[in-house]
């Protein structure tokens, strides 16, 4: 067995791979502890996985790192010492919290595992990325970009894949040159949290139009093959509270948003911040545009993987996957760090299985999205019928599901194993009938509290795609897992789930999957497209765990709620 | 589990407190809730975890409110980040009290918490006891009042004010770990927990209240701690893995 672990920048995780080189376990610590983006060493999550897997010394061959601790460390100190005074928040902040560091992460793991010394491996942080992704790649050689805030000592690379042992640096850049980190600025200058509502600057990105494009382009551009930031309008090379300097106000002519009041699209100013979010994501996609187009000219390949939490941008994917010289991108399902403990763990079994070159088993990402030899079908639900009564047993979901979406019901989902990715894909969803838009409002607005200027994603089977949708070859898995949004065909009878900009963050779904049946035998019903949407309140984690689902239910005030034993109503609700 | 400033001049910054104190009680009931085995004692926990979010939802509300009364700008600290339970000790991230405690010093832990937070909210609520608090006060509970509880019912004295609301409630998981206590273990006396949670407090407290003054203290310490590593650090040759094969660099190493 080999595990993976990211952990101590963005929300921590534990990955499994078994012998045949086969993912079969992934779990966030998020999940556990129930703290949103919890970075901590994923204590709960490797007991979990210790447990469920009679994990010991003698069956575990390798614990494999997601980066080079000190190097990350010493990469930002280095940086700030230069740079900035002895005094510097950042420079004290970075000493004072080393112990927060993934330094101790030696430490950390002794505590909870015992594993000899030689089999503790670090991999490099963006090679992680790389191999996340090789990880759903059936095909080889291939060109892998990794774009995200920073790893290690660097922000962005090229890795050229020859093999799944010869994998090379070919171009990278350093921090503070960093994309991610730029559009977590304006995140943070639009009143979003960092880290977290980088996708609501996508979102709002349709409202505006790129006013500032040409003044922010000179604070970060690629030229000559080099990433370069204008630090003097950005704070976060200096600052651990601020990530923009006043210089950066001083282009645009409205000032950062609170971030206490909600922004809709009647809010005042709304536009005025659509259009900064408008500029950064054309920013965003024109860099990327010339990095693609810069590792395809320096490699020579034309099949690409694209991962780091830059990859999670979605409508970025969709104009990439317009560009003549790519012949396919694979993302994987979870592109951020959280997802690089996939690549991590690979890094242990390639490291133990040096003649293995290419993919040991066959790719199917449709199948994989999921993965776990363990679920929760053993844990106890007996308590939720202290307040809700099970109006459906195990073979009776299909059809009740089917009948309750089709009287506009929304139906929350606690079903097997939780999905890999940040995208709830029907195992931990809110999904309702998307051809009604009185379901869709209800679903985004009322119960999940959602600003309107976020669309919700449809779902559908993959053989009724092509009417509605407008589908690339080029990036067809990622749709599977929401990884891109498409332009809309048919927009009339489902309009609820189209952005203004006619596009939506389309999820694909075999017939074999939950999703699938339900909208299979929605068809008698002529409802060919779900609405989904992840089973949480916003400041929580997904839900993982049955309490966490009953606590949801009652939070948000569900009435259905769909498990691998039935379907639970709540007692003395209508209908 | 709950401190809060008595006598700080910042209200807003003991609101904050307050709301992550809440959402830690939170987490830890519903930690406490996976590890019953009993269905009642299951959902015992996820009720008691319900109140404790909704409490830490409203405070946050009523931070914003008096932010908004008092024209103050809204500082990027106020904003409610789910880690900073973990960063300020609300919830210790190397164990959920349910896993560190026994079952007696757990519910001793959780009368004993539930007092102490009556107690701060009473002094909270005559803080902001003001007719234009109270006003907004009574638009947030008509908001929440889907969502209220049989506590209400209880309090019905109270019900112009969330905070009221919440005291209440406090009231009520303190009467059940109370009785809950005395029926498990009757043998035993609570007041030896409460007066040691009660020194517990008064020290958190204490350091922040002298947070800034301790800063004063380490700051030198860390400058004079990044003079000398510092350098050394600098000195540190990261090795590039520019166009390098990235299998065949040492796994071994750190750096």
């Amino acid at each position: 067995m080999f595990i993976g672990i990211s952990a101590y920048f963005h929300d921590s995780s534990v990955a499994l791979i078994d012998a045949e080189g086969s993912l079969i376990d992934f779990k966030k610590e998020e999940y556990f502890s129930r703290v949103k983006g919890d970075k901590s060493f994923p204590r709960l999550a490797l007991q979990e996985m210790i447990t469920k897997h009679n994990l010991s010394d003698s069956n575990i061959s390798k614990v494999c790192f997601y980066e080079k601790p000190l190097k990350a460390w010493l990469t930002i100190l280095k940086y700030s010492i230069k740079n900035n005074s002895l005094s510097n928040e950042l420079t004290r902040n970075y000493f004072k919290n080393i112990w927060k560091s993934s330094i101790i992460f030696s430490y950390d793991l002794s505590k909870y595992l015992k594993v000899s010394n030689d089999k503790v491996l670090y991999s490099d942080h963006h090679l992680s990325h790389t191999l996340s992704g090789a990880y759903y790649n059936p095909d080889l050689p291939a060109v892998s970009i990794v774009i995200d805030g920073f790893g290690d000592d660097s922000s962005s690379s090229i890795h050229h894949i020859k093999s799944l042992q010869e994998i090379t640096n070919v171009w990278s850049s350093d921090f503070p040159n960093s994309v991610g980190l730029f559009f977590t600025a304006i995140t943070d200058y639009l009143g979003f949290s960092i880290n977290e509502g980088e996708y609501k600057v996508m979102g709002l990105a349709a409202y505006g139009e790129p006013v500032f494009y040409k003044s922010l382009s000179e604070t970060i551009y690629f030229k000559d093959g080099k990433l370069s930031l204008d630090s003097t309008y950005y704070d976060f090379m200096r600052s651990t509270t601020k990530s923009y300097s006043s210089k950066l106000s001083s282009l645009f002519n409205i000032n950062e948003r609170e971030s206490n009041s909600s922004l809709d699209i009647n809010s005042p100013n709304f536009k005025a911040y659509a259009n900064i979010a408008a500029s950064a994501q054309k920013i965003v996609e024109e860099i990327l545009k010339d990095i693609f187009l810069f590792a395809n000219k320096i490699t020579g390949e034309s099949h690409f993987i694209f991962s780091g939490g830059v990859a999670m941008n979605s409508v970025a994917i969709n104009k990439l996957s317009k560009l003549d010289f790519i012949s396919k991108i694979i993302i994987p399902p979870s592109p951020g760090d959280s997802g690089a403990a996939i690549g991590a763990a690979y890094y242990g079994f390639l490291q133990s299985n040096k003649n293995c070159l290419q993919n040991p088993f066959k790719v199917n990402i449709p199948h994989m999205l999921t993965p776990g030899l363990t679920s929760l079908a053993d844990h106890n639900e007996d308590f939720f019928l202290i307040n809700y009564e099970r109006i459906a047993d195990s073979e009776e979901i299909i059809d009740v599901a089917s009948k309750l979406i089709s009287e506009n019901e929304i139906i929350a989902t606690c079903y097997k194993n939780i999905e890999t990715g940040p995208r709830a894909l029907g195992h931990r969803s809110m999904i309702c009938n998307a051809h009604s838009s009185i379901a869709v409002k209800k679903l985004n607005e009322e119960i999940k509290s959602r600003s309107k200027f976020r669309p919700v994603a449809p779902v559908i089977l993959e053989e009724h795609a092509e009417k509605y949708f407008l589908l690339s070859d080029k990036i067809y898995d990622s749709y599977f897992y929401m990884g891109a949004v498409v332009e809309v065909k048919e927009t009339k009878s489902i309009e609820a789930v189209v952005h203004i900009d006619n596009t939506s963050r389309i999820q694909l779904c075999k017939k074999d999957h939950i999703l699938g049946k339900i909208l299979k035998k929605l068809e008698l019903s002529n409802i060919f497209v779900l609405a989904n949407t992840s089973f949480n309140i916003s400041s929580d984690p997904i839900v993982y765990s049955k309490e966490d689902a009953y606590l949801s239910i009652e939070r948000m005030n569900i009435k259905f709620l769909l498990t691998e034993s039935g379907i639970y109503k709540k007692i003395n609700s209508s209908t | 589990m709950i401190f809060a400033p008595q006598n700080d001049k910042n209200l807003y910054k003991t609101l904050v407190e307050f709301g992550y104190a809440e959402y830690g009680s939170a987490l830890e009931m519903l930690a406490a809730s996976k590890r019953a085995e009993s269905s009642k004692l299951k959902i015992g926990y996820i009720n008691h975890a319900l109140d404790e979010y909704r409490h830490s939802a409203l405070i946050f509300k009523v931070l914003n409110n008096e932010l908004k009364k008092n024209n103050g700008f809204f500082e990027k600290e106020f904003k409610f980040t789910p880690q900073n339970v973990l960063t300020k000790g609300y919830v210790d991230k190397n164990g959920f009290l349910i896993e560190k405690l026994s079952l007696k010093k757990f519910v001793e832990f959780i009368y004993s918490n539930e007092f102490l937070a009556k107690q701060s909210f009473e002094n909270l609520i005559k803080r902001i006891n003001d007719s234009k608090s109270l006003e907004i006060l009574n638009e947030i509970s008509k908001d929440e009042e889907n969502h209220a509880h049989g506590a209400q019912e209880q309090h019905e004295d109270f019900s112009t004010s969330s905070l009221n609301q919440i005291m209440g409630e406090e009231d009520r998981h303190w009467g059940f770990a109370k009785l809950f206590y005395n029926k498990a273990f009757p043998n035993s006396s609570l007041s030896a927990a409460y007066k040691r949670e009660t020194i517990k407090n008064k020290m958190r407290m204490f350091y922040f209240k002298n947070l800034r003054f301790l800063n004063k203290i380490f700051n030198p310490i860390i400058n004079f701690f990044i003079l000398i590593f510092g350098g050394v650090a600098i000195l540190l040759n990261t090795s590039s893995s520019e166009n390098k094969n990235l299998m065949s660099i040492n796994s071994g190493s750190v750096l």
